[in-house]
C-alpha cells in the first residue's frame, strides 16, 4: 500500500510536468472529444458508409490520436510502463466486452465468416470490437497521463480555476474546490490509516481474502470500523485547525501558487488543435483524403 | 527458542523513485526472557524491524528465524502470528467490536479456540491488565477512557497468549501516571512468561525496564547493549543525538564536575553517588 500513498503523480522534471494544470485539464477534454468523433461501425454504416472506408477512417483517427499520446508520454519522461499500468484496472472488463461484440454483433453484418445458433462471427463484429477497445484504452490513457504529471493539488486548484465562471451563477466553486483538496488530501493519510489498522487486526489473525464475498465483506468491518471513527476524529480536529487559523473561505484570499500560462501550454495548444483537425479531417473526409487513401487501398487488395 | 536475525535488509518501493532503504544487514538476537528495547530516531528502521517478526512484512534479504519458525521458508502464518503479539502504536485506535468482550475475544476466535477456552483467555487476559472483567465486559469499548481503551487493546493482543510481545512505544500520549501504570503492568505480563520487545523513544523508560537494547541509525544497527554500557559511555547516545536517561544524564554532569560516578538507572546512581561520597549508608 505504501507504494500508492502518494497517489498516481510520478515526480520528474519534463515539460508535460510544468505545463499549466488549467491547459493540461482542457487538452485532456478535447483529448476525449477526439476519441469520441470517430462514429460506431453501426451509425456509419446506418448512414450509407462502407466498411473499407470506415477502417480507414477509423484506423487513420485513432493511428493519429495514439501518436500524439506517444509523443506526449515521451515528452512527460514517464515511464511508458506506468502509462500502460493505468490501463490495468480495465483491461478484462474491455476485453470481456469486446468478445461479447464480437460474438453478438446486432448491426447489419454482409461479412459473415460463421454463425451457430445466435453467435455470429462478422468482420463488421471484429471491426466494432477493436474499435471499441482501442477507444477505451486510449480513453483511459490520455486522463492517467494527465495525473501521472499533475499533483491532484494543481489538478484541483486547475478545476476550481476553470469552473471560476460559476461564481456568477452563485455556485461555491471555492468550496467545492477546497472540499475536494481535502478529500485529495486525506487519501494518503487513509491509506496509511488503513494499512495501520489492517495490520493491527492481521495481528490479531484477521483473515481478509478468504472465503466468499460475503465473508470477505463481513471481514472487513474490524478495518472498517475503527477507520471510520478515526476519519471522525481527523475532520474534526482539522475543522478545529483551519478555524483556529482564521479560515473563512474564498473571501480575500490570495493564492500560494498562482498559475500562470507559458510558451508550452502555447506549442501544446497547438500541437492539439493540429491533431483536433487531422481527426476531422479523416472522418469527415475533407479535403477527399480519407477517399483518396481508401480508394488506393481498393486498388492495392 | 529465541529471536535470530541475521543480515535483513528492506527497501521499500525497490526500483522506484521513492526507493528508501529501511533496513541495512541487521543482524542480532533477541534471547527468550529478555526484556529487549529498541531505539533509534523516526524512520531509522525499529518499525520495519518488528513488523517482519509475526510476517506483517514479507522477508525478502537476509533471514529471520522466531522460535524455530523460519521465515524465509513457507510457514504457518496463524502459529507465528498467534506467537508474536503486536502491539502497535495507539492501539485503542484498532478496537471495533461492541464490547470489549468480544472484541478481547477476536484474536482467540481467529486461532480457532473452542468458545469455553476463548471466554476463559479473554477474561484472564482482561483481568491481567487491571481492569475489572464482570464490569467493563459488556460495555462498548468507545465509550472508556483513553487508557481504558489503551489496556483492553493490549488485553486483545494477550489474549492469544504470545511467547514474544511486541509493543511499539505503549505509552505515547499518555501521562505520566498512565506510563508508569502500562510500564509496570508490562513487567506484570512478563511475569507470565512471554519476551518483551519495546520500542520507546523515552530514554528512562528504556533504561529502568530493558535488560538489553537494540541501537538503530538509519536503517543500520548500531550494535546491542546492556542499560550500563550504553547510557555508561554515552558516545554512542550522543554520536546519534539520542537523550541520555535522566540518572546517566546526572552521572554525567557529576563527572563534568570531577565525581567519578557511572549509572544508568535510579538505584544505580544512587549506590554510585553513595559510594563515592564515601561513607556507608545502609
Amino acid at each position: 500500500m505504501r507504494d500508492v500513498s502518494m497517489g498516481q503523480y510520478y515526480p520528474t522534471k519534463s515539460p508535460v510536468h510544468k505545463m499549466d494544470a488549467r491547459a493540461k485539464l482542457v487538452f485532456v477534454i478535447l483529448y476525449i472529444v477526439m476519441l469520441f468523433l470517430v462514429p460506431s461501425l453501426d451509425n456509419y454504416l446506418g448512414g450509407g458508409g462502407r466498411l473499407g472506408e470506415y477502417m480507414v477512417k477509423s484506423g487513420l483517427s485513432f493511428g493519429v490520436v495514439t501518436l500524439f499520446l506517444l509523443v506526449a508520454i515521451i515528452f512527460s519522461k514517464v515511464p511508458l510502463m506506468k502509462v500502460l499500468k493505468s490501463v490495468k484496472a480495465v483491461v478484462y472488463l474491455v476485453i470481456i466486452t469486446a468478445v461479447i461484440m464480437l460474438l453478438f454483433y446486432s448491426g447489419k453484418a454482409n461479412h459473415v465468416y460463421a454463425t451457430w445458433g445466435i453467435i455470429t462471427i462478422s468482420l463488421e463484429g471484429i471491426v466494432s470490437a477493436i474499435v471499441m477497445a482501442v477507444r477505451l484504452f486510449l480513453l483511459v490513457m490520455g486522463p492517467a497521463l494527465l495525473s501521472l504529471t499533475t499533483t491532484p493539488v494543481e489538478l484541483t486548484d486547475g478545476i476550481e480555476s476553470l469552473l471560476s465562471p460559476l461564481k456568477l451563477i452563485k455556485i461555491p466553486v471555492h468550496d467545492i474546490a477546497i472540499i475536494m483538496s481535502i478529500a485529495l488530501r486525506l487519501i494518503p493519510t487513509m491509506i496509511e490509516e488503513t494499512d495501520k489498522i489492517t495490520n493491527a487486526q492481521k495481528a490479531r489473525l484477521a483473515e481478509f481474502d478468504d472465503g466468499n464475498v460475503f465473508k470477505k465483506a463481513k471481514a472487513m468491518i474490524p478495518v472498517l470500523v475503527p477507520l471510520l471513527t478515526s476519519s471522525f476524529r481527523r475532520a474534526d480536529e482539522l475543522a478545529y485547525a483551519m478555524d483556529s487559523r482564521c479560515y473563512g473561505g474564498a473571501k480575500n484570499r490570495t493564492r500560494m501558487r498562482v498559475m500562470r500560462l507559458s510558451y508550452r501550454d502555447a506549442i501544446a495548444l497547438v500541437v492539439i488543435a493540429a491533431v483536433f483537425f487531422a481527426v476531422l479531417t479523416f472522418v469527415y473526409d475533407y479535403f477527399g483524403v480519407a477517399t483518396f487513401i481508401s480508394e488506393w487501398a481498393y486498388t492495392l487488395l | 527458542m529465541s529471536i535470530v536475525i541475521k543480515n535483513l535488509t528492506h527497501v521499500y518501493s525497490p526500483k522506484t523513485p521513492f526507493e528508501r532503504i529501511a533496513l541495512d544487514d541487521v543482524t542480532f538476537t533477541i534471547n527468550d526472557g529478555d526484556y529487549f528495547g529498541i531505539i533509534g530516531h523516526t524512520g531509522s528502521g525499529k518499525s520495519t524491524l518488528i513488523s517482519h517478526l509475526n510476517g506483517l512484512i514479507k522477508l525478502t534479504k537476509g533471514s529471520i528465524n522466531v522460535n524455530g519458525i523460519d521465515l524465509g521458508k513457507k510457514y504457518d502464518y496463524k502459529k507465528l502470528r498467534s506467537e508474536v503479539g503486536m502491539v502497535f502504536q495507539y492501539p485503542e485506535y484498532q478496537l471495533f467490536d461492541e464490547t470489549v468482550e468480544s472484541d478481547v475475544s477476536f484474536g482467540p476466535r481467529n486461532m480457532g479456540l473452542s468458545e469455553d477456552e476463548i471466554k476463559d483467555r479473554a477474561a484472564w487476559a482482561i483481568k491481567l491488565v487491571g481492569l475489572n472483567y464482570d464490569k467493563i465486559k459488556n460495555r462498548s469499548p468507545f465509550e472508556l477512557s483513553g487508557g481504558q481503551m489503551r489496556r483492553v487493546a493490549l488485553a486483545g493482543v494477550l489474549a492469544m497468549r504470545p511467547k514474544v510481545l511486541v509493543l511499539d512505544e505503549p505509552t505515547a500520549g499518555l501521562d505520566p501516571r498512565g506510563k508508569k501504570e502500562i510500564l509496570d503492568l508490562t513487567l506484570k505480563i512478563k511475569e507470565q512468561g512471554p519476551t518483551i520487545i519495546m520500542i520507546s523513544h523515552n530514554m528512562d523508560e528504556i533504561a529502568a525496564y530493558c535488560n538489553r537494547i537494540a541501537v538503530l541509525g538509519a536503517g543500520k544497527l548500531e550494535g546491542v547493549f546492556s542499560p550500563s554500557e550504553l547510557f555508561g559511555q554515552s558516545e554512542i547516545i550522543e554520536r546519534l543525538g539520542l537523550a541520555l536517561p535522566t540518572p546517566a544524564l546526572i552521572a554525567k554532569k557529576l563527572r563534568d564536575r570531577g565525581v567519578s560516578v557511572t549509572a544508568s538507572d535510579m538505584d544505580g546512581l544512587v549506590q554510585a553517588v553513595l559510594s563515592a561520597k564515601g561513607g556507608n549508608y545502609a
